[in-house]
């Protein structure tokens, strides 16, 4: 039975300014424009099938979220057995300040680097470091929301967060380096 | 109300989350505190931000695609019946 007008409206009022944080939040999920707009459509199908289960007034953009991230993790994950953690063998990364502390101890060099770059070395992340750098750094959730969206603690959250942010930073220093917009360091950094 | 001086280790392992408020006022204060008295991780502080800048500037330059939110408000409105 098709679901009352109302409830379509209110659906789109609530779930409908939240369509491009899921498409990148799928974008960089799945890494793949057609699989991201995919899992968005299903995504908000979902949502609108299950609307009668939201409770007005709670967060709707956790809860799409959560339908988002369950539709990736169930149709996509699976089949492609990425691997999901480096987390405990990867050595821990030093901070890029150190290298930079001498020519440019503020890193105005971030200024230069082009979007495009940026997110490529967003895409480079493993998937656990790239999902908590997206929910945080561009979608600005707060980490105690991430913590409940992943059901992990709050701390393994900050943990990510603190190594895939020195992994994105080495990455753009490195390009930053390569393109000149940063002396070449002298020793290792 | 006092609050306990922090390093300059300390302060550089909570930089983000005291850049992104995640801090209690507490702690932030602290780590305000050791900014303002130290050239150096004031400058590393800066980095981050920037850093964290860019990164949102780049990640939000990204929008859901114009085909696609079209096709899902008529699925929507095929699943939800009536016209407007």
């Amino acid at each position: 039975m098709p679901a009352p007008v109302a409830d379509r409206r209110s659906f789109e009022e609530e779930a409908l300014p939240h369509l491009d944080g899921l498409y990148r939040v799928a974008l960089r999920l799945t890494r793949d424009p057609a699989r991201a707009e995919d899992l968005v459509q299903e995504t908000m199908l979902r949502a609108f099938r299950a609307w009668d289960r939201f409770t007005p007034g709670t967060n709707a953009r956790a809860w799409l979220f959560a339908i988002l991230r369950n539709g990736f993790i169930n149709e996509y994950r699976r089949m492609r057995r990425e691997p999901r953690m480096v987390e405990l063998d990867a050595a821990e990364p030093g901070s890029i300040h150190d290298a930079v502390a001498d020519t440019d101890p503020e890193g105005r060099f971030f200024s230069r680097i082009v979007d495009e770059q940026v997110l490529a070395a967003l895409d480079d992340l493993p998937p656990d470091f790239r999902e908590v750098v997206v929910l945080s750094d561009v979608e600005g959730l707060p980490y105690a929301e991430i913590a409940e969206l992943l059901g992990v603690p709050v701390g393994t959250v900050k943990s990510r967060l603190f190594r895939a942010r020195r992994l994105l930073q080495r990455a753009l220093y490195d390009y930053a380096v390569e393109m000149g917009y940063l002396e070449e360091p002298r020793g290792t950094p | 109300m006092s609050t306990e001086p922090v390093n300059c280790d300390e302060t550089v392992a909570l930089l983000h989350d005291f850049l992104k408020r995640e801090l209690t006022p507490e702690s932030a204060r602290a780590i305000r505190r050791h900014l303002d008295a130290c050239r150096h991780c004031a400058q590393h502080a800066e980095l981050e931000r920037r850093f964290l800048e860019l990164l949102e500037r780049s990640g939000r330059r990204t929008r859901c695609p114009d085909a696609l939110r079209a096709r899902i408000l008529d699925a929507l409105r095929e699943l939800g019946g009536a016209p407007e």
